[in-house]
């Protein structure tokens, strides 16, 4: 065993260990004291100088070094006077058994600790069926490989999923990563809304689509010229409700009134009918104040639905077309059908929202959850929903639905409630954030499982260490450094928050042998 | 130059007399009329027929027509359907085919990984023609998966792409299940020429222009049928071209004149559900049509069984119409579901289920009705309730149970 360093005092949650000369201890270390019938995994939160010469002595000693001394000066024994202390916490105690507790009793006071292996780790390993892989355990920046977290995709899922980091820190690159190994699970279906248009992996570059699977388990909706085998984003507007623009698209009183009434009389017809109003011909045989009124209210709410869903009237053929092709008034009558049902059946739907504005990605989005939700309760009525995989949505700067602003100022829209009361139902938001800090704190301690990347606001991290399944209090230096695609997982579903080191997605996703082709021979009828 | 595009006639699905006439007589008005409006050429974009090898009265039938149209000089080009085709065995469509009287334009040509397409040419109007037939299940998606794409769009001139299948963008209606994305198929062509989907329907996209399904001629699923009755126009596709698709139209077929009599019994009595059902079919006039009856709902008393369908079917074709169909799968009654609480012990529950359910059962034998029915259910029970003990291999079992069960019912 090479000793790292000994315990000489603190106590509980602040244990002080004084580094072997040699072993030179990094913040985020993961150290191990063996005990009796069990390890015990402890955590280097803080390094500081110790020395066995007074403070006042040492610095006039180093005057004395720099400013007269022979250049080969030195202390007599200079390891033992001058030495690094760690500051340490005790993460968990590993039983012979692999079973894991929250440690509860300190080390052996001058009992030595060594670096972790991947041998004490063991009990992390395995991955089974629904069971996806996140990154390797990291004992500050050494990665250790034979160290890999898997974790339950079911459980994770279901309680929602936070992924906060500031830009540039590896949050696309995770997301990639987890719905690369879903792919490989049919117990966790995805609706994946991708303003960035980068994870389905276009023009020959490594995504999604590289994975051996990705013909079953992938399905991709782009809104023009998707590749072979994927579809087109083509949703037909009567799929949509008055509904599902609540919490996405502020209304008056007066212009929901409007839509509901449109969408009683015209039902998926109504949004046609309110673009293609002429507000000249409201009104008729009423008081021309009523009449202005009413035609003030349709030509807001007029400009409302065009901004929102970027649509353009035709005048000339009286119909309503859309700018980016998404919605449509004939075309597209089943997408939201398939979508749901492809989610259903346990695969990952990313959809290409990069064309549309943020109104309407968040209406596609809506149309689709409300949907899953609606099934999924009414699964659970029929006593059949463990029949059903978990479904997750995952969406991009969380914030603009369950962002406190919104929340105060507007109804609730979907997102929110599945955030509230989708686990119920096995249905999760998977929501990655710059900002965590704007997410009400009832939100944020219901997401029971954070892939915390690095971030440098203060204030970003004690919203997230506030809100942690475990105590992070120490570790708010530690997150502020972490490394492009260094991480801590904290979540209900793991023993201790694991410090982890997520896969480069294109390195990963090329070790993998591509789609099979060619191999067996089909015969054309 | 034009040419007529046919999909899922499904010839020989219809079963009763009067509507295999109305089935045979709609398909040679429809070839007829091709005829004589100087197509071309035709396609057949599968499903021609209802199974691979339908009896002889439609072979016949189709033999006849084709001939014709080979006769006039249109050329027929067609892939198979989901139902005219199977792996194992030869299809109708292959006899069609060995005389003469039509080509497949499925002409793969093996290139490793890839399945290449060759294009067949239309002597007279040099339009292009390649495709894939309909496999069962989704199973054609392998063919897709390799499709050389590039290849048919490399290709000059006019050019059709047939395929049999549900194209996911074409979807409209229907419930969704597995379907195609049109994205696998080769880009930029002139028509694309669809068989599957049992309504017409004709779309262009951003890159595939002119997508097109006929739909049925007259019905090659039981709904169809009903849906024929509230109106649903049938038919085929003509299409007018030159160096593009100048028009497409849907020229119907004439088919029946329909009755739908819809009688909601949900909470009737079983005798207020009969007489509603009367005062409903007496008010419609059925001379030379085809009445739809469907009666659904859970009856509030009596039973299902109380209703004389026969009478009434009787009564209507006394009253001249064509045909009767009867659907009534829907009608439930409470009665037969069970007689409510689950009280007493299992073997009286059995027998109270027993008895509920034969009531329910229009049979004149008294050895399978009444108490006896009974008896005799509740000891084939007793022989067939007790699955395979470990120690018995599967043989033997299945053959001690029939002979016992054939024993109890008085066979051997
Ligand atoms: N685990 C990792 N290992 C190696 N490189 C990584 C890792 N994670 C991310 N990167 C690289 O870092 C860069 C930024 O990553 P990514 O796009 O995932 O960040 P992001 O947090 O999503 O940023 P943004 O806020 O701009 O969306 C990319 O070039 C990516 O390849
Ligand atoms: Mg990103
Ligand atoms: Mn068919």
């Amino acid at each position: 065993m090479s000793v790292a360093g000994q315990v000489v005092g603190g106590g509980i949650g602040d244990i002080l260990v004084r580094q072997q000369s040699g072993s030179r201890l990094e913040v985020g270390d993961l150290l191990v004291s063996e005990e009796e019938n069990s390890i015990l995994i402890l955590e280097v939160f803080g390094l500081q100088y110790g020395s066995q010469i007074d403070g006042r002595v040492q610095e006039m000693m180093s005057g004395v070094i720099l400013e007269e001394g022979p250049p080969d000066a030195e202390f007599y024994e200079p390891n033992f006077v001058n030495y690094v202390m760690a500051r340490v916490k005790a993460l968990a105690r590993v039983n012979r058994d692999l079973s894991v507790n929250l440690p509860k009793s300190l080390p052996a006071f001058f009992g030595k600790l060594r670096i972790i292996s991947s041998e004490d780790l063991k009990f992390l390993q395995g991955g089974g069926r629904d069971r996806i892989f996140i990154g390797y355990i990291r004992s500050g920046s050494k990665v250790i490989r034979d160290a890999k977290v898997w974790l339950d995709a079911r459980d994770i899922f279901t309680h929602h999923l936070l992924i906060p980091a500031t830009t540039g820190r590896g949050k696309s690159n995770l997301v990639k990563c987890i719905l690369y190994h879903l792919l490989d699970s049919s117990g966790v279906g995805a609706l994946v809304l991708d303003a960035h248009n980068e994870y389905y992996g276009l023009n020959g570059e490594v995504g999604l689509s590289s994975h051996p699977d990705a013909r079953n388990s992938l399905v991709y909706y782009t809104p023009t010229d998707p590749p072979p085998g994927s579809r087109h984003l083509t949703i037909s507007l009567d799929t949509i409700r008055p509904d599902h623009f609540e919490g996405i698209v502020e209304f008056s009183d007066a212009q929901v009134r409007t839509m509901r009434k449109y969408y009683s009389d015209y039902r998926g017809e109504w949004i046609s009918q309110i673009m293609l109003t002429d507000l000249s011909m409201l009104g008729e045989a009423e008081s021309r104040r009523d009449a202005e009124t009413r035609s003030i209210t349709m030509a807001v709410l007029q400009q409302k639905i065009r901004q929102a869903l970027d649509l353009e009237v035709d005048r000339e053929q009286n119909v309503v077309v859309s700018r980016h092709n998404v919605f449509d008034s004939v075309r597209g009558g089943r997408t939201a059908d398939e979508v749901v049902r492809n989610i259903e059946e346990g695969r990952v739907v990313v959809l290409d929202t990069s064309k549309l504005n943020d109104q309407a990605e968040l209406v596609v989005g809506s149309i689709i959850a409300t949907r899953i939700l609606d099934h999924y309760r009414e699964a659970k009525t029929r006593g059949v929903l463990r029949d059903k995989p978990v479904a997750t949505i995952v969406i991009e700067e969380a914030p603009r639905v369950i962002g406190e602003e919104v929340l105060q100022s507007r109804t609730n829209n979907i997102y929110s409630t599945i955030a509230r009361e989708g686990r119920k139902f096995k249905v999760g938001l998977t929501a990655v954030t710059q900002l965590s800090s704007v997410i009400p704190k009832a939100i944020l301690a219901n997401m029971n499982t954070k892939i915390i990347l690095g971030n440098e606001m203060k204030m970003e991290r004690m919203a997230l260490i506030e809100s942690a399944s475990q105590d992070l209090s120490e570790d708010d230096r530690t997150i502020a450094s972490l490394d492009r695609g260094e991480a801590i997982i904290t979540s209900i579903f793991v023993p201790f928050a694991l410090p982890i080191q997520i896969p480069h997605f294109e390195e990963m996703a090329q070790q993998r042998p591509p789609p099979a082709s060619g191999t067996t021979r089909v015969k054309v009828f | 130059m034009k040419f007529a595009h046919l999909a899922d006639v499904h010839l020989g699905f219809q079963k009763q007399e009067p509507l295999q006439e109305m089935e045979r007589r709609i398909f040679e008005g429809v070839v007829d009329r091709c005829i004589a409006e100087g197509v071309d050429f035709v396609l057949v974009c599968g499903d021609l027929f209802h199974v691979n090898i339908p009896d002889m009265r439609v072979q016949k039938i189709a033999m006849k027509k084709f001939r014709d149209m080979h006769d006039a000089g249109i050329p027929v080009y067609a892939v198979y359907g989901s139902h005219d085709f199977s792996p194992t065995s030869s299809s109708a469509i292959d006899l069609l085919e060995a005389a003469g009287y039509l080509n497949k334009v499925t002409v793969p040509s093996d290139d490793g990984d890839l399945i290449r397409l060759n294009y067949v040419q239309d002597k007279n109007t040099g339009a292009r023609l390649a495709g894939f037939s309909g496999l069962k299940a989704g199973r054609d998606v392998e063919y897709y998966e390799r499709l050389d794409r590039e290849y048919l769009e490399s290709a000059d001139g006019f050019r059709i792409f047939l395929f049999h299948g549900a194209v996911g963008e074409m979807l409209q209606d229907e419930i969704s299940g597995e379907s195609l994305p049109l994205s696998y198929m080769p880009r930029g062509l002139d028509y694309y020429a669809g068989g599957h989907l049992h309504t017409f329907r004709n779309r262009s996209f951003s890159g595939y222009e002119n997508v097109v399904y006929p739909g049925t001629l007259f019905a090659g699923q039981t709904a169809d049928m009903e849906e024929n009755a509230r109106g649903r126009g049938r038919g085929f596709v003509m299409v007018d071209f030159g160096d593009r698709v100048e028009r497409v139209r849907f020229v119907e077929a004439p088919g029946c004149r329909y009755e739908m009599v819809d009688v909601d019994a949900d909470g009737l009595a079983s005798e207020e559900a009969a007489a509603r059902i009367r005062s409903m079919v007496d008010s419609i006039d059925p001379t030379g049509k085809v009445v739809i009856l469907k009666a659904y709902g859970e009856l509030g008393s009596g039973r299902t069984a109380d209703i004389d369908f026969s009478a009434i079917r009787k009564g209507l074709l006394q009253g001249g119409a064509y045909h009767v169909m009867i659907h009534r799968r829907g009608l439930t009654s409470k009665e037969y579901k069970t007689r409510g609480e689950s009280t007493g012990t299992r073997e009286e529950i059995e027998r109270r289920t027993f008895q509920d359910s034969i009531a329910n059962v229009r049979i004149k034998r008294a050895d399978l009705t009444g108490h006896r029915g009974v008896d005799l259910s509740t000891k084939l029970l007793a022989t067939l309730r007790h699955p395979r003990p470990d120690n018995e291999k599967k043989a033997d079992y299945e053959r001690r149970v029939t002979a016992d069960a054939t024993s109890k019912m008085g066979l051997e």
